[in-house]
């Protein structure tokens, strides 16, 4: 839910990270918070097991700066992967403004994107989200191993709706920035619907 | 379900602010926020702790959401309330009409029954003003702005702070 505080002039909002465990989804918030300057972001947050796998969600606050006189907060979520999982995950939906869908582009993990895609549909139901309404966008990560599907390929496979499509190195913080922003344009051009 | 935005009119914010400000005083509490069911803060009171108010908003929301679902787990349905009592302070995490949430930190002098009571009625009274404001279309009524309508040049402009650091400083 985009909360706008017109006292305060503030927009809030919550974008959340979705996709199978072991996509890259953590590696995009750590990216975003290594290159955002400190007066700019909030503290991550990680909720994760011991083994670092991510158990509830992580967690990273960012102020965009301004847009006519109002400041932007964007709270960036992810769910953690992992199928079993699944009620926790859907508790991090509520009050989703936009998703980013982080696929992983090997080969072998093709049942695992298409799991989670069609999870990620389930669930945004269960809140009275429409998948194919919700701002969106679709990562291809982990271009840069060797057993993986040509980019052409898995957008055909895993595109839903004219979502723009990023080919991504999230270790490297290839692709996670125009995501992220392609991500928030969509957010914000939402917003005009309601006024 | 960008329908759902929150539009509240400054009379009301300025209602809500007065309620938590009082339940904050009644009870000497360290803070009071009010905050929506995504983890976003709407309104907060008491400054005598200083703490990062969107970690706890967040990880509050986060932690009624898992209540609640263990909640219905059980076969509960009224589970609306999470207390935790540390040896210095106390959290209490309580549910506003079902979308939003009171999240309080109070010394542990301060006696259960009160907070219970001055929760209970704090949450009717905000629970009035969110409903009003939420049952309101955004641009039909005199003095209730609309949801911002931004231009692309504006939202470019805004998207270049999205940059890394280095672009922004090099002077690219
Ligand atoms: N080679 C490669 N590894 C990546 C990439 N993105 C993430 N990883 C690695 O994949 C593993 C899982 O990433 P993580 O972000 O924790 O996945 P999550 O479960 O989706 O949050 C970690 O070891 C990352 O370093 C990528 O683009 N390329």
């Amino acid at each position: 839910m985009t909360f706008i505080n017109y006292v305060a002039h503030e927009i809030n909002c919550k974008i959340v990270y979705y996709g199978p465990g072991l996509g890259g989804k953590t590696t995009n918030l750590k990216y975003v918070y290594g290159i955002t300057s400190p007066e700019n972001r909030g503290k991550m947050i990680s909720l994760a097991t011991e083994t670092e796998r991510t158990l509830f969600f992580d967690f990273l606050p960012i102020d965009l700066g301004q847009i006519r006189g109002y400041s932007t907060r964007f709270h960036l979520y992810t769910v953690p992967g992992q199928v079993f999982y699944d009620a926790s995950r859907k508790l991090i939906l509520r009050g989703v403004d936009g998703v980013v869908f982080v696929a992983d582009s090997q080969e072998e993990r093709m049942d695992a994107n298409f799991e989670s895609l069609s999870n990620l549909e389930q669930n945004l139901k269960e809140h009275g989200f429409d998948l194919y309404k919700i701002p969106y966008v679709l990562q291809l990560n982990k271009r840069d191993l060797p057993n993986i599907l040509p980019a052409d390929k898995l957008q055909k496979m895993l595109r839903i709706k004219g979502e723009p499509v990023f080919e991504a190195v999230a270790t490297q913080g290839i692709g996670v920035l125009e995501a992220l922003k392609a991500v928030t344009r969509q957010v914000l051009v939402a917003l005009r619907k309601t006024a | 379900m960008m329908l759902s935005a929150l539009l509240l009119r400054k009379s009301e914010y300025q209602q809500l602010q007065a309620i938590l400000a009082k339940t904050q005083k009644d009870l000497g509490a360290d803070l009071v926020i009010l905050i929506d069911r995504a983890g976003h803060e709407i309104a907060s009171e008491g400054q005598g702790l200083t703490l990062d108010h969107t970690a706890l908003a967040s990880l509050a929301a986060a932690n009624l959401a898992a209540t609640q679902e263990l909640a219905r787990l059980v076969g509960e349905t009224e589970f609306s309330i999470i207390y935790h009592q540390g040896r210095h302070r106390s959290i209490h995490i309580s549910d506003v009409a079902r979308k939003y949430s009171l999240v309080l930190i109070f010394e542990d002098s301060v006696s259960m029954g009160m907070v219970r009571w001055k929760v209970k009625r704090a949450a009717t009274l905000l629970e009035e003003i969110l409903q009003e404001s939420r049952e309101r279309k955004p641009t039909r009524e005199p003095g209730v702005s609309a949801a911002p309508s931004f231009t692309d040049a504006e939202i470019d402009r805004l998207m270049r702070h999205l940059s890394p650091i280095a672009d922004v400083e090099g002077k690219v």
